[in-house]
């Protein structure tokens, strides 16, 4: 683990490497070179895309990307210690106007997920094939996985008002 | 010949779950397919940053309809990994036991919807029927029967009731007595052989690329499994095989799942000679509408009956999750894998192939 954190700060600038116990690398780095370091660690056999995720930090007005790798195994019946690890790497991009590129050309497997992203946090990423709705049927004016997104309110707007307690308790006793 | 666009499900009686598929079709051969969920989307994702961490049980369940243990068993262990709660001796025992019984119930299910679509009625009221005994089992354990909210951080709700592991040993016992009967009419019937031998390939490199887990992964050889590479639960005490095939085609995907499942018997009676008689099956908790779990971010896995389950969990040292993210095995394989597997087969085999891939829809909504 400590090797392959010297091996990355070794190659590449502006990245903060920190290991954690369970096996995990999290890596943070700048956007212009996540792709670059996406394919050295597919080049290095961290070739499982498990997952590309993001988080709405509204504080900061600024969205995480996260992609998380492992490692398929290297013998078909051997079990090696490298497959335990799984590195997190991290970027972050402004939340106005979100942009960002595809990463389809290094893992294939991240076409439905970017796909998911840029419908629920409204990300546009550039070079994907087929930015169509994935999984949602409406048109929202905020994508509905930001913080932003008023849900109570939605629910109102789209299926009615529904009355409170109070307000029914009311209701009946004007009526008898 | 011309060129024709069909849309293949939700209501087509080929289809197995609420999922649709786009075919561009030339005869009877597709062209290219375009999966297209979303029938079962129910936003939990969403919804779970609006309940405390222990509220959530009842939600992340219901994200797999066939089997919720797995779904219950990442969410508890990545709350363990945020707040650093240890699970006990006896409770890691019962945790594995109880997952074991949700795997031979999901292949059951599995084995259901596979004979089902392809004709073989008498092999799927079989399936039902063993699936049922267990879930009976399931009822006597948590009081439900599909949706058992039995998992919680720091171990399991209750133990075993008096006399729970002999009715179970019975109840595999039944099971497997029948395994000869699956095979004579199903799994080795030369009429399922010509069905599904050489149909849907998914190669080694393809599935390499395209990021397939589980039993694609298996069928083509490797013996890719999160219970063998990172042992959780009591995983590391017990001795286990991890069943595979060579082919990488639809039949022996499914006989990568049959022989997972008698993996699965076997395992549970081992596990059940090795529980430690005494202690507790659950660390204390605090009260959960005031539990603020500490800042930080936690990413687990584990092995579903459907191959690598993960969970990405973050959290912002409030008595709620800030964000929570499944990576669920049929994701990759309900869209990436699917969408390639169809290419150049017939339009008669798409559920066929569709099933020996396991894919559930609801999972693939979340």
């Amino acid at each position: 683990m400590n090797e392959l954190k010297k091996k990355f700060e070794s190659i590449f600038n502006n990245i903060t490497v920190n290991v954690v116990e369970d096996n995990r690398i999290v890596v943070n780095i700048k956007k212009d070179e996540v792709l670059t370091f996406l394919s050295y660690l597919k080049n290095l056999g961290y070739e499982h895309l498990s997952l590309v995720s993001c988080v709405d930090w509204i504080n900061k007005s600024e969205f995480e990307l996260i992609y998380i790798l492992s490692s398929y195994m290297a013998k078909d019946e051997e079990y090696q210690e490298k497959e335990k690890t799984k590195i997190i790497v991290k970027t972050r991009i402004p939340r106005k106007e979100a942009r960002f590129i595809t990463v389809i050309n290094v893992f294939e497997n991240a076409e439905p997920y970017e796909r998911e992203l840029h419908e629920m946090f409204g990300i546009y990423f550039e070079g994907h094939p087929r930015l169509t709705p994935l999984l949602l049927e409406r048109d929202y004016e905020i994508p509905p996985f930001r913080k932003d997104f008023d849900m109570q309110n939605y629910v109102d707007n789209t299926y009615g008002k529904i009355p409170s307690i109070k307000e029914r308790k009311k209701e009946q006793n004007e009526r008898t | 010949m011309r060129e024709l666009k069909l849309f293949y499900g939700p209501q087509h009686l080929g289809m197995v779950g609420n999922f649709s598929i786009t075919l561009k079709v030339e005869g009877d051969r597709i062209v290219k397919a375009d999966a297209n969920p979303g029938y079962l989307h129910r936003g939990f994702e969403k919804l779970m940053e609006q309940r405390t961490w222990m509220q959530n049980f009842p939600l992340v369940c219901r994200i797999n309809v066939v089997e919720p243990d797995h779904m219950e068993l990442i969410y508890s262990m990545a709350v363990e990994k945020l707040a650093g709660i240890e699970v006990p001796e006896r409770g890691k025992y019962t945790r594995s036991i109880f997952c074991e019984m949700a795997r031979v119930a999901s292949h059951l299910f599995g084995a259901w919807a596979y004979a089902n679509m392809l004709g073989f009625d008498t092999v799927a009221n079989w399936a039902m029927y063993h699936r049922d005994l267990l879930l009976d089992m399931f009822e006597e354990l948590t009081g439900a029967r599909v949706y058992h909210v039995y998992l919680r951080p720091g171990g399991v709700r209750r133990d075993f009731p008096n006399g729970f592991t002999d009715k179970l040993v019975k109840t595999l016992h039944k099971i497997g007595g029948k395994v000869p009967d699956y095979n004579a009419t199903f799994f080795e019937n030369s009429l399922f052989k010509k069905r599904a031998e050489g149909i849907g390939v998914v190669t080694r490199e393809e599935a390499l690329r395209m990021g397939a887990v589980g039993h694609t992964l298996k069928a083509t050889g490797m013996k890719y499994d999160i219970r063998k590479i990172e042992p959780y639960d009591a995983y590391d005490q017990v001795e286990f095989n991890i069943p595979t095939r060579k082919n990488g085609d639809a039949y022996s995907r499914l006989l990568a799942i049959r022989d997972d499942m008698i993996e699965s018997v076997h395992m549970i009676f081992k596990l059940i000679d090795k529980m430690p008689k005494k202690g507790a099956v659950y660390t204390k908790t605090p009260n959960p509408f005031k539990w603020n779990i500490p800042k930080g971010e936690a990413y687990v896995r584990c092995e579903s009956a459907r191959g690598e389950l993960g969970l990405y969990l973050v959290s912002n040292g409030k008595n709620k999750p800030y964000r929570a993210h499944f990576d669920t095995p049929s994701y990759n394989h309900g869209l990436t894998v699917l969408e390639k597997a169809l290419e150049g087969e017939s339009i008669s085999d798409v559920g066929n192939i569709m099933m020996s891939l396991y894919v559930v829809a609801p999972e693939i909504d979340r």
